[in-house]
């Protein structure tokens, strides 16, 4: 799995492959042989070359904060981005009242707005571009029908989970 | 002796209290808000009874309505804990009225060290040094300029019927004098419903020294040494010690004469604390006020003493003499107490409300954890925010703090942000080895921080912190992957409780019958 990282203000790639409890790991251009082994919900015990890394996970991807990890004592937010799910899969974030929100997957910087307050738009059309990390994300509109909201212009910076456009 | 305590209380010290009551065989009934339906006190306790709202006013303060939980269910007495209705005269007088034992001292006596300028005329007559300042509240603005002049800036005003810092105001010099008092006024009418101030001198850099009082109702009086807590924020103390980083028996021997006849003066019953502030210049030390309840860090005072002061509180109430007389009393060893908060240190200490997604908590050697809270608890924003109290004890306080350093390391909470970082770096600190204390430790040892961030750490070695940052990402990509391996396979995977599948098939059953008999 090939994922995309920021820490600390660093952006990096990150690469991981499983066999059971080996671990193999590229950050950068570091590689890692680890030994991983899950010991509870968002914990895993990471040993390499014989140095042991208790760490734990808070939180998820897709809520669209940082996550917060935990290295022993050590605290990091670190922020991930999957270049096959940001790539056209949205999550269609419907809500009771039939209105959709675009909601910005993580932290970023808003390239370009499509969409027009008062505009019709169909199923799958792109409302906004989102930039993350380097990549460039086409937002689209998971349902047709009226923009009733837009909330950020070009050049905007968002955080995750800012809703961007609202459509009804 | 009693057969029924009720808990008047939350958190780790109905924990505390339920503990003791398990040592001595006696049922704990806990009472409980609506927000802690579940909590720790009343998963312990024999029994348990909701008082209302989450609002504290609407339950832990309801006076009526806890003692009609005790009567209703034939308790003997109730404990109050701290905090809440601990100090509340009313309350005692309330539970002695429907017949019940309160567990701890006499109304009167709660009454007269209540109210802080007669708390000092109490003190000024049992003999004891009282900081310079005023035993009567101020009248006027002129009388405040006149008082000032005398003893000296700086001054500081305090709120009669205060405590935690509220209607505090410290004046440098006379120009500031008029808004301050104003502001400490309105504040402590707003906090207390009592707009009386008064002035004291202040002890410069003074260092927050209390002593550990208990008396039964045979007139036998004892102290237990010092605790210092001069580690404070925002007036609120976060670091104890017992003994003090002073250590001199001569001192100790002072202290507990006059805070011995400080307790009789108001024929004082149970466990009480008196509070002095103590000046590393002049060697004096000057009483500020006595609490008339358990205090919050009584762990260290019993890691040293090896009394528990719980079960003394209750053999006393119960009419027993002390089990112990001043010459039984040993200090042995050192011991540190940390109150870890549900706080966030890098953000001026605000609250972090949430649930405890993930708690591992320290102990081996010398290590002892009074906690209110376990995995999955949700700590609410009703109440204070302090979530456990962290002791290490050695045989020196070097030991002590190794211990402790030990602990902080393996302590964990996920879920909400706590001080456990802030205090991991304060038992690194140099002046905390090296018992540098005063009042202001903590200001000052925020700016050493503030100075050291600027100028990076140093101390880490750049290729460890880029190892640790690299694990860090792995970390969170093995979580990501994790996750995205259980949304594919979906839900049918997860493990099912045989219970759950069994009562499934049994419902499937049944509604197959009903259906056959109706058709």
């Amino acid at each position: 799995m090939k994922l995309h990282a920021a820490i600390a203000g660093i952006e990096t790639d990150v690469e991981i492959r499983r066999e059971a409890d080996r671990l193999h790991a590229r950050v950068g251009d570091v590689e890692y042989q680890l030994n991983a082994r899950q010991t509870g919900p968002g914990s895993y015990l990471l040993i390499s070359d014989g140095h042991v890394f208790d760490c734990r996970v808070e939180g998820s991807t897709e809520s669209g904060a940082p996550l917060a990890v935990f290295v022993g004592t050590r605290s990091f937010e670190v922020t991930l981005a999957d270049p096959k799910r940001l790539r056209g899969s949205q999550d269609p974030s419907a809500h009771d009242d039939g209105a959709a929100r675009i909601v910005a997957p993580m932290p970023g910087k808003i390239v370009r707005v499509l969409a027009e307050v008062g505009a019709q738009i169909e199923a799958g059309a792109g409302v906004v571009v989102v930039e993350a990390m380097k990549m460039q994300n086409e937002m689209k509109s998971p349902k047709a029908g009226t923009v009733s909201a837009v909330n950020v212009e070009v050049g905007a910076t968002v955080n995750g989970g800012d809703v961007l456009v609202v459509i009804e | 002796m009693f057969r029924k305590i009720l808990i008047a209380n939350r958190g780790e010290i109905a924990v505390r209290i339920i503990r003791a009551c398990r040592d001595l065989n006696i049922s704990p009934l806990a009472v409980f808000s609506e927000a802690d339906a579940a909590a720790l006190h009343v998963r312990m306790s024999d029994e348990a009874y909701c008082i209302g709202a989450a609002a504290s006013t609407e339950s832990y303060l309801n006076i009526k309505k806890i003692i009609e939980v005790a009567q209703r269910a034939s308790a003997d007495a109730i404990h109050p804990g701290y905090g809440f209705l601990a100090e509340n005269a009313d309350f005692a007088r309330a539970v002695t009225d429907a017949g019940l034992v309160f567990i701890g001292p006499t109304p009167e006596a709660m009454k007269v060290m209540g109210s802080k300028t007669s708390a000092r005329r109490a003190a000024i007559a049992a003999g004891a040094p009282v900081v310079p300042g005023t035993t009567e509240a101020l009248k006027s603005f002129e009388e405040a300029r006149e008082l000032a002049e005398k003893f000296g800036y700086p001054i500081m005003l305090k709120a009669a019927a205060g405590g935690g810092g509220k209607g505090m105001r410290q004046v440098a010099s006379e120009s500031e004098l008029r808004s301050s008092l104003e502001a400490a006024q309105s504040e402590a009418a707003a906090a207390f419903g009592d707009s009386e101030v008064y002035l004291e001198k202040i002890v410069e850099k003074p260092r927050h020294i209390e002593i550990q009082v208990f008396a039964d109702v045979h007139g036998n009086y004892v102290h237990l040494g010092e605790r210092e807590c001069s580690i404070q924020r925002r007036h609120q103390k976060v670091i104890e010690e017992c003994p003090s980083p002073i250590n001199d028996a001569d001192l100790r021997q002072r202290m507990g004469a006059a805070a011995i006849k400080i307790a009789q003066a108001v024929n004082y019953v149970g466990a009480g604390t008196v509070e002095f502030l103590f000046s590393d210049v002049t060697r004096d030390f000057y009483f500020l006020e006595m609490n008339t309840r358990l205090q919050v860090e009584h762990p260290v005072t019993e890691l040293v003493t090896g009394f528990d002061l719980v079960c003394e509180q209750i053999n006393v109430a119960a009419g027993a003499p002390l089990s112990f007389t001043q010459d039984d009393v040993r200090w042995n060893g050192h011991a540190i107490e940390c109150r870890v908060y549900a706080e966030d240190p890098d953000s001026s200490f605000l609250p972090s409300p949430g649930r405890i997604t993930f708690l591992r908590v320290p102990s081996g050697p010398g290590i002892r954890d009074d906690s209110g809270v376990a995995q999955g608890d949700e700590v609410s924003i009703h109440y204070d925010p302090m979530i456990s109290k962290l002791a290490a004890w050695g045989r020196t306080r070097s030991e002590a703090i190794d211990r402790m350093r030990r602990a902080l390391d393996e302590y964990a909470v996920g879920g909400i942000k706590t001080t456990l970082p802030f205090f991991r770096e304060i038992v690194r600190d140099e002046d905390f080895i090296a018992g540098k204390l005063d009042t202001g430790f903590i200001p000052r040892f925020q700016e050493r921080r503030a100075r050291q961030s600027e100028r990076g750490h140093p101390a880490r070695n750049e290729r460890e912190a880029r190892t640790e940052r690299h694990i860090a990402i792995i970390a969170a990509a093995l979580d990501y992957s994790d996750a995205q391996r259980s949304l594919r396979a979906g839900n049918h995977h997860v493990p099912q409780s045989k219970w759950r599948i069994a009562a499934r098939e049994r419902a499937v059953r049944q509604t197959t019958i009903r259906k056959s008999v109706f058709e």
